[in-house]
């Protein structure tokens, strides 16, 4: 499915053809719905948020004024309705200091267990403030491209880069810590 | 940290599949939305005249105010009859409890005004894209 497919899903859903918007659903479930875990982490609620995601798309699919891709519009809509969702509700998260040390501390490359490692940086990122963490979600969703981060959460570039970088600081801040942590207790 | 590792491990998020009945589900609920009926507009014409007599009614409240501000107290008093009236009238909405409905109205205008203004707000936004 192309861009042009949207556009004529599209077309048949507004002549009142219901049953044309599945094709939709079914080329944008995957991406909404991974977006949706990236935010929350939690598959059934990630679910529940995409469902909803595609239902206002569905109510709201004549404002779509086709100045943009069809996909820039979903997933403006849905980013928007899943920071809504998890300010209303938040996801289970940790603050920033009370992020668990990892379960396996042994210095391998300077610190961690890859998957260790990995793990603490994703619940950091969840632990960050929402307007950092919506940033960094975005960008590293889009393939680390700004353009398309800013045009999901509504903002201009600049804030987006300014959000991601300090964003980034406090996870280089944080990390550190809690990955050096381990090897002085460890050297002491 | 530095950011490499971290584009590395950020970049790298384990993909989850959306379960098999995702879509259908989808569907289902658009169905529905689809066989609905449309929601009730409001009736507009009907409460017209009503609308019209309350803006009326303030406007003319707000003028009587001023003119009494600008030109003091009225040289000729109240006839007899309208404070009766009024008195009747300020009786009875005691009664029914006038001041509490108002009240209500006016916090449910407000909290309306309120949510359609951020509801457009957000909705002009899509609209621009």
């Amino acid at each position: 499915m192309s861009a042009a497919d949207d556009e004529a899903a599209v077309d048949k859903v507004l002549a009142g053809d219901a049953s044309a918007f599945e094709a939709l659903v079914r080329r944008w479930q995957g991406p909404l719905v991974n977006l949706a875990y990236r935010f929350c982490r939690d598959r059934g609620r990630a679910e529940e948020m995409a469902q909803e995601a595609f239902l206002r798309a569905y109510r709201s699919v004549d404002r779509w004024r086709r100045e943009a891709a069809f996909s820039t519009w979903l997933f403006a809509l849905a980013t928007n309705l899943y920071c809504s969702e998890l300010r209303r509700i938040p996801a289970r998260m940790v603050a920033l200091d009370d992020v668990a040390e990892p379960r396996d501390p042994r210095a391998i490359d300077g610190g961690l267990e890859q998957e260790d490692q990995d793990r603490a940086v994703r619940r950091a990122v969840h632990a960050l403030p929402s307007k950092y963490r919506e940033a960094v979600i975005l960008f590293y969703f889009h393939d680390l491209d700004i353009a398309a981060a800013s045009r999901s959460l509504s903002l201009p570039e600049g804030t987006i880069k300014a959000r991601l970088s300090r964003g980034r600081a406090i996870l280089r801040r944080k990390l550190s810590r809690q990955l050096v942590a381990p090897l002085l207790r460890k050297e002491a | 940290m530095r950011d490499p590792e971290l584009d590395r491990i950020l970049s790298n998020e384990e993909e989850i599949l959306p379960s098999c009945g995702f879509a259908a589900s989808v569907m289902e609920a658009v169905q529905r939305e689809a066989a609905a009926p449309p929601p009730i507009p409001f009736p507009w014409k009907r409460a017209l005249p009503g609308l019209c007599a309350v803006a009326l009614a303030i406007l003319s409240l707000v003028a009587g105010i001023i003119l009494l501000f600008i030109h003091g107290a009225p040289a000729q008093p109240i006839p007899r009859e309208w404070l009766a009236a009024l008195a009747s009238v300020a009786a009875a909405s005691r009664n029914y409890g006038a001041a509490w409905i108002l009240l209500a109205l006016l916090l449910s205008f407000a909290s309306v005004k309120l949510a359609m203004h951020f509801a457009s707000s957000r909705m002009a936004h899509y609209e621009r894209i």
